[in-house]
């Protein structure tokens, strides 16, 4: 899997190829049996430290894009979790309840947070791809 | 206080620079937050089982001397100096004729003619100003906040660092020496603000880097890190210390913050006395507590504290505990609430109602003598 990278404050931040964005930092896997997956991106955990809590809507959950269904605390600070589009919850990641630093360590892998069933799969190539989001985020 | 434009820099930033710090501002000076490949979880753990090094210069410096220099302070500040004797130092509080807080500080007593002073960064300026008002003409009160740098070296491994640089460690708790390290002469306070063993060290500033490297050098064999003020900050949430501007204010009393420990009341004067003596025998009308969430969620400042639907208070600090993997706050309860240890509340997080339990702080037990 090619990945891009954006540097940082001399840090290198990893953007894989293969996924689309959001202006708001999450990541939205290619949709597989009309399933996305969800997280937030590795320029995302960095920013926000040591993350300590992750509230996620359960499985069943009708969301709208753009819509806040969740949160994320690190140490610091509080950001909101935004449906990238709209669908229906049909998992989250549970063992983040536990373990929410897994998102620090593997944002793109264990990290991951929702899978959502798109209302409509037009709405993914709408997203942003790696090169508009490393640009976003220079 | 006068605010400057620019923030002002630690003698120290070049040593952040090289270690990949995240940057904040506090009192008006740009501090390192935590360091890259660290983080706050990191940091703090390496103090409860290590040893960690803060830049702490922000942090205020005020010498008072001349004759009668700690009579002076004395009858001013509110605890009592003479509990104290010389080499010793002492947690006060600088209080309004209100009994508000103007800020708490460390007086450093080095004999009846001199006092140094430790107070926050954002009211260094604003003590300084209220002891230069009524301060005799032979007693000098300086403002020497960017003459020093203040290197806090905290955990249960910092004594081994200091001994292994041949400097005294094994002075007792609030007690400080003068001592020579990295070619320059340093004190040495045992204190801090993290609940651990360790020491707050007054560095000439222009030496600052050198005695920096020289701690980092010794105690990289002791599991040593650089621990920004995040860290700090989580630190002290867990030993339920008073952070001025949080627990304690111009609105909030040390009655109120059971901070009356640090009031000298058998003395004659100090400011905010008739208040405070007033306020004490009344009893106050809120008081401060520990909140331990029994849910999952994570309590911040300034959230609304709730019995049943009752408001009966307000956070005025909150975090994640890192060592008891818990959401923690202090919360400034309404006596007339009658909560006690073990009182179940909820706190409004952002709407939702997340349940706490009353507690007296500490949330974990301290080591610092």
């Amino acid at each position: 899997m090619p990945n891009r990278s954006i540097e940082q404050k001399g840090t290198w931040h990893v953007i894989p190829e293969n996924l689309r964005y959001t202006a708001e930092h999450e990541w939205i896997s290619e949709p597989r049996d009309g399933v996305v997956r969800v997280g937030i991106t590795d320029y995302a955990q960095a920013a926000l430290g040591d993350i300590v809590f992750v509230q996620l809507p359960e499985p069943g959950k009708v969301v709208t894009a753009g819509e806040v269904i969740g949160e994320v605390e690190s140490t610091k600070s509080v950001s909101d979790i935004f449906a990238p589009l709209s669908g229906t919850v049909a998992a989250r990641n549970e063992t983040l309840d536990d373990t929410p630093d897994t998102i620090n360590t593997s944002p793109y892998e264990e990290g991951w947070m929702l899978d959502i069933e798109c209302e409509d799969l037009a709405d993914v190539s709408g997203l942003l791809d790696a090169e508009a989001y490393a640009k976003l985020t220079e | 206080m006068t605010e400057t434009s620019q923030p002002i820099q630690s003698p120290l930033r070049d040593r952040h620079d090289a270690l990949g710090a995240k940057f904040a501002e506090f009192g008006g000076w740009l501090m390192p937050l935590e360091y890259g490949g660290g983080g706050v979880v990191a940091e703090h753990t390496a103090v409860r089982e290590a040893v960690g090094l803060f830049d702490v210069s922000h942090l205020g410096k005020i010498d008072v001397s001349g004759p009668g220099a700690a009579d002076f302070v004395n009858d001013r500040l509110s605890n009592d100096l003479r509990r104290i004797a010389p080499g010793k130092a002492q947690y006060t509080l600088c209080c309004d004729d209100s009994g508000g807080v103007v800020d708490d500080l460390i007086a450093y007593l080095y004999g009846p003619d001199r006092v140094f002073l430790v107070p926050n960064a954002a009211n260094n300026a604003e003590v300084a100003a209220r002891l230069a008002a009524e301060a005799p003409a032979d007693v000098a009160v300086t403002d020497e906040h960017r003459d020093h740098a203040v290197l806090a070296l905290q955990g249960p491994h910092s004594a081994r660092v200091l001994a292994d640089l041949g400097v005294p460690a094994d002075h007792e708790y609030m007690s400080f020496v003068t001592a020579e390290c990295a070619g320059t002469s340093i004190v040495a306070c045992r204190t801090g603000y993290t609940g651990e063993h360790g020491y707050e060290l007054l560095v000439p500033a222009d030496a600052a880097g050198a005695v920096w490297d020289a701690l980092m050098t010794a105690g990289a064999p002791h599991g040593i890190r650089p621990a920004g003020l995040g860290a700090r900050d989580t630190l002290r949430t867990e030993m339920g210390y008073p952070l001025h501007g949080h627990e304690l204010s111009m609105e909030i009393t040390p009655v109120q913050a059971r901070a009356g420990w640090a009031v000298g009341w058998r003395k004659p004067h100090f400011w905010g006395r008739d208040a405070l003596t007033e306020e004490k025998a009344t009893g106050p009308r809120r008081r401060l507590w520990g909140l331990e969430a029994t849910g999952r969620g994570i309590p911040r400042a300034d959230m609304t504290v709730r019995s049943g639907d009752t408001v009966v208070g307000t956070t005025t600090s909150g975090t994640f505990s890192p060592t008891r993997k818990i959401g923690i706050a202090l919360a400034l309860i309404d006596t007339a609430a009658g909560v006690d240890e073990g009182t179940e509340l909820s706190v409004d997080v952002r709407g939702r109602a997340l349940p706490v339990k009353v507690v007296k702080p500490p949330f974990v037990t301290p080591s610092v003598k």
